[in-house]
């Protein structure tokens, strides 16, 4: 049993997004980029990253029973539904919950670009998206060094919405993490996120290594936010 | 906003000036400023500690465990609490859900909150969760809604006032200090959230909020939550001067962290009240406490507060009007551009484009005055053939997705005026009122109601006077009646209204003395003028212009009414604000002028042309086609965004092709826009008189787009380059709009384009629209999260025979086959085709579409078979 994670607000400092990611959400297979296209989409990465406050909200609870198609959590009323979640936390005795978001600036440019330029809103919203992924792996990379701390391993994150975990979960997600109050982040009634670029999920703690772990930190996404390195040891074990 | 249609939930005529009734003389005191109150700590800390589980709905203890709620306010009384704060932050209709009803809540909290032994209960308002549109999808009259039934509950339940806090928009905020003045007569104190930065999530400094919500009349303004005491003093520093009210800080003790599985805050109550203390030196005269904090800093801060007294307060007398993010002061003595481009009248691009409900150009002209230096924006959508009402609401809100500057907003239609403010989440101007008795009655009470500056025209049932001593009658008149309801000086702005010096020379002067009498006779009150009609009926209209704004600067105009985008104008604007003091040392000037020199006499650069006069009867005949072409070369010269026109040209010959129409053709393959401009004037200065608009259109541009079209398809063109061409073509077709009479480029259809109710997510939508304005279609585009009754309205009032719907997520889609539904019911003849992430041609004929477009490509195939 661990001794708890809260960390009300934490912003991460990014300084880069992958360019092949970015141009992978524009559809691009290949094809011959012209020099201007190609300093366009620079000129609005470096925007997006210099208007966007990558931040995360987390918090842990420790498992207090596995039904059948629900997931308990002790001290948090949220209950998490279906077949898929509740394979995914079988082994699970802790799940941290985590809410990240690039902040409503970037909403705001995305609507004036809408109004003003089309093409710097369809980059503007792919560099974004590649920004909040990054985000929530920054956001990841925390839980995993607080369950290396314990010597215990995550499974991948898993958001609302994968699977059967339906979207009517994020209201009582984000209550628990009181993410409207330290990130701002609302919702929809048809369970939208605004900021658009944010991201809510739920990371399980296990005592042994889960699937999905990579085989080497040259590969992993989190390397850039690892702390577990700095001591010695991989999250690996 | 896509439905812009709304009715205020008042009637014209409010009460002048509202006086908040308070429980006792204290409170009033407190209202004056002039003695302290103490308020209480967390409540949500508070119940988590007792063991409250994350995320669960904590207004509800107040029904099932009243006695705890209790214990917790009679401690805080204990520790010194003058005030307590109902357990309610978040009860509203929404948040409860079927738990239990706003009334059963409020009820029961306001009675656990007087069990205490309290000597005043606020009731606690908190956000409604969701956000307001345009970036939301709740509407300010939803929000207002969801507050006005939180208001009437906690109003007939006993409160003694409300704490509207934890606000981040200031657009909610507004919602609900409108909801509480509107609906019970109890003070209102409103407290909103800041981050680190100084701003709140949605980009509101402080001074914003404090001159938005005092003006707006709220009894006590201030920050909550937020940081911690020493991090929230700076930014109520910058609050206290520009709150017309008394200020409150309620801060966090430090940030939560958990110690052996219990959650802790990193400050200790004597560190806490030091900068409270600091606060309280400051001005600040309402204290508490917010998340983390316990009655051991309350009583903390009771002992700061023994035997001292208020600090005094200097409040701004500046002239101030806000957006939600920028605040434009303008002090006594230093002068405001107010750009007056975006009014119909005399403009036919504008005229054009508000009829069109194609907005881009509006928005053009506000980019570019917010560009040249203007301060405010004027905005008026007076045509008679349009729905004023509803265009003015629709472009405020479309204004401020491309400046953060203020708005004036301008109507003679004290409907138009009041839904545009109502919504306006700031404090705008109202152009205008003037000295008729009948102005005076409708429009002053808007002004007061929402805390509006003012625009009073000297002008009254007998006309506009033709002396310096009839407009200050006239002034004085309307600024009596402000000072009746209410309305303070500095927020008044009196316009002499220039008069032509063609038809009556005698007039400048008259103009110019009223100014000065004005300033002198009104202490406090503001000179504004629409400075060009001066110069109606002369030639080179500018240069008159000019001349008159520096004298009327001199006489003690305030604020201009001009087109920022004149450089001659803004010559004057800069050089008097050196000859007047307000540029200190001259700075400004330095860095914008040095090593200038004059343009030669007689050639004044495509710049300085007034196009607003350019439909005056100056524009002498023989003199318009040189003066289209300037304004022509003038417009394709402007530069965009991060574009770099220079280097653009420069490289513009290695590629030019062997005819100017291959040229053009290349250009739009490449996706270059810059130099399209130059190469389609080319075709069109051909000697073959068959080389018009349609030429170059159905021979140059829509073949290009046709061979862009091809390689998507095939995959050698993906979409950033689909769309740069769509641009480059664009830039052609706004050459052939501007140049030539905009009926020779006839239409080849109206399509309307929605992303469907619940959607939120437009960019696929942004490209089909794009690329189906580029093949000639009159797109109308409804924009977002569009309820199905707002299509098919549009469809049937414009006869459309082609819409287009969006939907990204599987949760949208049941709003897009109800879409349909109501198309194809009261709309026969409309062909109906759908797009987005989630749909594929077997789910979209399940829905009921006609036609489903898998890219904005496939779209324009569509449009051509349905619409040819």
């Amino acid at each position: 049993m661990g001794v708890g994670l809260r960390i009300a607000r934490e912003s991460y400092q990014i300084t880069s997004v992958n360019r092949s990611e970015v141009l992978r959400y524009l559809g691009h297979s290949g094809q011959s980029l012209s020099a201007e296209l190609d300093e366009r989409i620079e000129a609005v990465t470096q925007r997006c990253l210099y208007m966007a406050r990558p931040r995360a909200t987390m918090a842990s609870f420790a498992v207090e029973e596995i039904g059948p198609d629900a997931v308990v959590l002790t001290g948090c009323a949220l209950r998490l539904t279906g077949h898929d979640i509740t394979q995914h936390l079988a082994s699970a005795h802790e799940v941290v919950l985590f809410a990240a978001t690039l902040g409503a600036d970037i909403d705001r440019e995305l609507r004036r670009l809408s109004l003003t330029d089309a093409l710097e809103q369809v980059i503007f919203d792919a560099v974004a998206t590649a920004l909040i992924e990054k985000t929530a792996d920054a956001a990841n990379a925390h839980v995993r060094a607080y369950a290396a701390e314990q010597g215990a391993f995550t499974s991948w994150r898993f958001s609302p919405g994968y699977g059967d975990l339906p979207l009517s979960v994020q209201p009582m997600l984000l209550a628990s993490l009181d993410a409207t109050r330290q990130l701002g982040i609302t919702l929809t009634p048809s369970h939208l996120m605004v900021p658009t670029k944010s991201v809510t999920a739920i990371v399980g703690i296990h005592p042994t290594p889960q699937p999905g772990l990579e085989s080497s930190c040259s590969i992993c996404s989190l390397a850039e936010f690892c702390s577990i390195r700095t001591t010695g040891r991989t999250c690996r074990g | 906003m896509d439905n812009p249609t709304q009715t205020p939930a008042t009637p014209l005529g409010h009460q002048a000036a509202r006086t908040p009734r308070t429980r006792d003389e204290h409170l009033a005191r407190v209202l004056a400023g002039t003695d302290f109150l103490l308020f209480d700590g967390a409540m949500g800390t508070q119940l988590q500690a007792r063991g409250l589980a994350a995320g669960e709905i904590p207004e509800l203890l107040c029904l099932t465990n009243p006695a705890e709620i209790t214990e917790i306010h009679a401690a805080y009384v204990e520790a010194g609490s003058q005030v307590v704060t109902t357990n309610t932050f978040g009860a509203n209709r929404t948040k409860l859900g079927d738990a239990a009803t706003v009334e059963q809540i409020f009820s029961a909290a306001i009675t656990c909150a007087r069990a205490s032994g309290a000597r005043y209960v606020a009731a606690d308002i908190g956000p409604t969760g969701a956000l307001l549109e345009p970036m939301g999808t709740l509407s300010f009259d939803e929000a207002y809604e969801l507050f006005a039934e939180q208001v009437r509950a906690a109003h007939a339940a006993g409160a003694d006032l409300f704490i509207i806090e934890t606000m981040a928009d200031i657009a909610e905020a507004k919602a609900a200090l409108l909801a509480a003045k509107e609906n019970s007569d109890l003070p209102v104190f409103v407290t909103m959230t800041f981050d680190e930065d100084g701003r709140t999530f949605l980009g509101t400094t402080p001074e914003v909020a404090a001159v938005t919500l005092s003006s707006l009349g709220a009894d006590v303004v201030g920050i909550n939550c937020s940081l911690g005491p020493s991090d929230v003093a700076p930014l109520v520093k910058r609050m206290l001067p520009w709150a017309s009210c008394p200020v409150m800080v309620q801060a966090n003790a430090g940030l939560p962290h958990v110690e052996d599985g219990r959650t802790l805050y990193s400050i200790e109550p004597e560190e806490y009240c030091e900068a409270v203390a600091d606060m309280l030196d400051a001005g600040v005269t309402v204290i508490g406490g917010c998340c983390g904090t316990s009655p051991a800093f309350i009583a903390g801060e009771r002992a700061l507060l023994e035997g001292r007294t208020p600090a005094p307060r200097t409040i701004s007398t500046d002239f101030a009007v806000t957006s939600a993010q920028h605040l434009t002061a303008i002090p006594a003595g230093h002068v405001g551009v107010i750009g007056e481009r975006i009014n119909p009248t005399g403009k036919k691009l504008l005229k054009q484009a508000l009829r069109s409900g194609n907005h881009d150009y509006v928005l053009g002209e506000a980019i570019n005055q917010t560009r040249a230096g203007a301060q405010i924006l004027d905005v008026n959508a007076g045509l008679p053939e349009i729905d004023e009402r509803a265009t003015l609401v629709r472009l405020v809100s479309e204004l401020q997705g491309v400046t953060t500057l203020p708005l004036q907003i301008d109507s003679t239609d004290p409907l138009a005026i009041e839904d545009a403010v109502r919504l306006y989440p700031g404090k705008p101007i109202i152009n205008s009122v003037n000295g008729k008795r009948e102005s005076l009655e409708t429009v002053l009470p808007i002004a007061k109601h929402y805390g509006c500056a003012i625009v009073g025209l000297t002008l009254d049932e007998e006309g506009i006077p033709t002396t310096a001593q009839g407009r200050l009658d006239v002034a004085q008149r309307i600024v009596d009646a402000c000072d009746e309801l209410g309305i303070p000086r500095q927020d008044i702005a009196i316009d002499c209204l220039a008069m032509a010096a063609s038809t009556d020379q005698s007039a400048p002067r008259a103009i110019l003395d009223g100014i000065a009498l004005v300033k002198r006779e009104l202490p406090g009150v503001r000179c504004v003028l629409g400075v060009s009609n001066i110069s109606f009926g002369l030639p080179f209209r500018p240069l008159v212009n000019a001349t008159f704004l520096a004298a009327a600067f001199a006489a003690g105009l305030d604020l201009a009414i001009v087109n920022p985008m004149s450089e001659r104008l803004m010559d004057v604007v800069n050089s008097w604000r050196v000859l007047s003091g307000e540029d200190e040392s001259a700075q400004d000037y330095v860095a914008a002028y040095a090593g200038r020199k004059d343009t030669p006499s007689g050639a004044p650069s495509g710049v300085t042309y007034d196009t607003s006069s350019s439909e005056g009867i100056s524009a002498a005949l023989a003199s318009i086609a040189g003066t289209l072409q300037e304004i022509a070369s003038g417009m394709g010269k402007a530069p965009s965004a991060g574009s770099a026109p220079a280097k653009a040209a420069a490289s513009t010959p290695a590629s030019t092709d062997a005819t100017p129409e291959g040229h053009v053709h290349e250009l739009v393959l490449a996706g270059r826009k810059d130099p399209v401009p130059e190469a389609v004037r080319v075709i069109l200065a051909d000697t073959d008189p068959a080389h018009d608009a349609m030429y170059v259109i159905n021979e140059v541009l829509i073949p290009a787009l046709d061979e862009v079209g091809a390689r998507f398809e095939k995959g050698t063109f993906f979409l950033p380059q689909l769309m740069a061409s769509a641009e480059a073509a664009k830039a052609g077709f706004s050459v052939l709009r501007d140049a030539a009479d905009t009926s020779d480029v006839p239409s080849k259809g109206k399509i309307v384009l929605a992303t469907v109710k619940g959607d939120i997510h437009d960019i696929g939508k942004n490209i089909v629209r794009m690329l189906l304005e580029n093949y000639g279609y009159d797109v109308i585009d409804l924009g977002r999260d569009v309820d199905p009754q707002v299509v098919a309205d549009c469809v049937v009032e414009q006869h459309v025979e082609l819409a287009g719907l969006s939907a990204l997520m599987t949760t949208t889609v049941p709003a897009m086959s109800e879409t349909i539904e109501l198309l194809h019911e009261q709309a026969p003849w409309c062909k109906v085709m759908v797009g987005g992430a989630v749909l594929n041609p077997e789910y979209a004929q399940m829905v009921g579409a006609d036609y489903y477009a898998k890219d904005a490509n496939e779209s324009a195939h569509i449009a051509t078979e349905v619409l040819g």
